[in-house]
Order: structure tokens, then sequence, then C-alpha cells
């Protein structure tokens, strides 16, 4: 009557669902305060219909990371990418798992430049209880979540469905939103994807900003990295890991943990693509 | 009398849930460890069946009329079905 199979065959969107419910329970039981975000998460009437998430994002406070480290790892995921390699904002990191796939665990999001403690609990103030796969997860309210989605395209370059989430927001919503990136210190992470960067010009993170935007070289990358870095600290570790090969993305690419010569060898390439664009800079001027 | 019921552990979607298709598929799990199980056809409609919980016959009675069979001819294969998915603890007799 039955036909049990091996649900690895299951749709993304099935195991996303799942995997969101298995996170969830996690949280429950080892009193980690985590939020789903993006994908399922996402309340009706802030995404079109029909958009499906490859991964699974939850916001997680801070302080409770280590414990949410341990959570995963006890059934079954595997660390693939770390805080410092996940991203320019150093903000996520990665775990694998052969059922469920990818977990996103953020600590803060891009573009929120508060302490990603504080921001954790403006986050998870308004929370709400939202049911993804039959289980009841914890959500950030319509506010954050259109601040959330917005703030994700415009990391994104922009390309992010914001169109129910801003575009059609009303009035009063926007003025919400407005309020929210204010409090979180976002306000120019959300004219990124509002399309009024150009009003911040004079931030130290326009560049930055305009770079996600408006794409350019590495260098251009980096040049703006430095500008947004907001402590003499920051800028220097920034300098330190700029020609250093990701030891965790050639991971990825590899599909299995890089030899020293692979390193070596990729950090070669780095130094010369380096090399060809500053020699490019130089003669352009 | 016997009541079945989803076990409360357990997170599940259907592919109605996921996309509106019609076809009658379900991926469940027991949390938070449990692997991935998948139910197709009438195994998911058995398991649709047991979302509103209820008697043997409740759930055959709701199963028949969501795949417009008759009990007679679906129950021994619904009784089979409920006893294997209490065997794997992600439905609950009480």
């Amino acid at each position: 009557m039955t036909e049990e199979a091996d649900a690895r065959s299951a749709p993304i969107a099935a195991r996303v669902h799942l995997a969101h419910a298995v996170v969830q329970k996690l949280a429950e039981d080892r009193g980690i305060d985590l939020l789903h975000l993006k994908g399922p998460a996402v309340l009706p009437g802030l995404r079109a219909e029909g958009r499906q998430s490859s991964d699974v994002d939850v916001l997680v406070r801070p302080g409770h990371l280590h414990r949410l480290a341990g959570a995963l790892e006890s059934v079954g995921w595997e660390q693939r990418t770390h805080f410092a390699t996940g991203s320019v904002f150093a903000h996520a990191a990665n775990w694998w798992h052969d059922d469920w796939g990818w977990v996103d665990v953020h600590v803060s999001w891009p573009g929120v430049t508060i302490d990603a403690e504080r921001a954790f609990d403006v986050f998870a103030r308004g929370r709400v209880h939202h049911s993804i796969a039959h289980r009841d997860c914890l959500v950030p309210d319509r506010t954050a979540q259109r601040l959330i989605l917005v703030l994700h395209s415009a990391r994104s370059g922009g390309t992010g469905d914001t169109d129910l989430a801003w575009t059609r927001a009303e009035p009063g919503e926007r003025d919400d939103v407005r309020a929210l990136a204010r409090e979180l210190g976002a306000e120019v992470a959300l004219a990124a994807g509002i399309g009024e960067l150009e009003r911040h010009r004079n931030d130290p993170t326009y560049a930055l900003w305009h770079y996600f935007l408006h794409g350019g070289s590495r260098m251009d990358e980096w040049r703006a990295r430095l500008a947004a870095a907001p402590t003499a600290r920051a800028k220097v570790a920034l300098l330190t890991s700029a020609l250093r090969v990701n030891r965790d993305h050639l991971r990825m690419e590899l599909g299995r943990p890089p030899t020293r010569q692979e390193v070596r060898e990729r950090q070669v390439l780095r130094l010369r693509r380096a090399g060809r664009e500053l020699s490019a800079r130089v003669r352009r001027s | 009398m016997t009541r079945y019921q989803i076990a409360p552990d357990v997170a599940w979607v259907s592919q109605e849930d996921l996309d509106g298709g019609d076809a009658p598929t379900a991926y469940l799990t027991r949390l938070p460890g449990g692997p991935p199980i998948l139910l197709e056809g009438s195994g998911c409609v058995v398991w649709l069946a047991l979302a509103e919980g209820g008697t043997m016959e409740e759930i055959t009675a709701a199963a028949a009329e969501m795949s417009e069979s008759t009990v007679e001819a679906i129950s021994d294969d619904v009784a089979e079905l409920v006893d294997q998915l209490v065997a794997i603890r992600v439905v609950e007799e009480h």
C-alpha cells in the first residue's frame, strides 16, 4: 500500500522545511534563542508565491552559538565554513547534513552595525510563531522581516525580490522599516536596498554597498571593505586576510579538504591575480 | 477504542503544502535526529487522514473519501500501513 523510499531524493523544498523543524527542535531542547529567516520562514504576503529556498537560514543569539553548534553536530551536521571565511561580513557559517542539506547560521545580519547581541534582542522583540513542516518556529515580526529581505537583496546586488517586502508596502509600513533600520544602525544598507544609496556618499560603508550593487574588481572590493572596517584593528585584520587563501571555500570547490600543496598553489594564483589587477590599475591611471 | 494520531515529535510537509501540487506525497521525520521518510500515493493519503487523528474506522473512512474509494476496498491496507507507522514511531496509539 505504501511506498516508503529514500527521502534523500525528496525535493530540496521539502528538505528545507523539515530542516527548519529539526533546528527548531534542537533549539527548544537546549534553550537556544534563535529566529528562522527567509525561505519558508517568511510570513505570508512578504514574498512571491512559489519562491523556494535551497538552504536554511537562522539567526542565533551570539552567546548561544556554541550551544547551537554542538546541537547541530549532535545530529549529523558538519561545519563547512567558519565565520571569518563565510562572507565579507564574517556574520555566518555553514553546516552541511547529508539528509537535510545546508544550514546557514548567522550571528548578525549584513548591514546591521550595532552590537550583535543587542541586534538579536531587537529582531527577537516582536517574534511570532510561524508553522513550518507543521511545527511552530519562531520568526521575526513583519517589519523585521521586511528589513531583513531588503538588506539581503542589497547584499546580493539588488537581485532579491523586494517587491512585496518594500515596493508594495504601505507608507506606514515603510516608516516602521526605516525606524527599525535606524535602531539597528542599518540605514545605509537599507538605502542600498531601496535605491537611495547616493544619499550616503560620505558614509564609510558607501563604497562597500556600491560594490555589492554594481560590482567591481577584487581590488575594489578590498578597498571598500577597508574603508568600511570600523577600527584600526579591523583594518589590520582585513589586510592580513586579504591575500590568504580561503580554505573553506577551496574545500567546497574541491569537494574534499585541500592538501597543503593545493593551498600553496592557490596562494600563488591569488597573488598573481592581485598583481595583475594592480598593474591594470596603474596602467589606467 | 484505540485512537491514532501523528506523534508529537514529528515534522512533516506535503507536496501540496510546497507547491500546491496534487500528487499525494508527504515527507516526514522524527525530531530531532530521525531519518527522512517519504510517503507516496496511498501512503500519503493515509497520512493525511491521520493528521486529524481518530480511530481506525475514522481514519479508514477519511482515507476512502480522499481516494474516492470504499472503506471495504482499503481497510486492510490502511490497517497495515498504520501498524507500520506505529512501529516506526511516527504515529501514536492511545
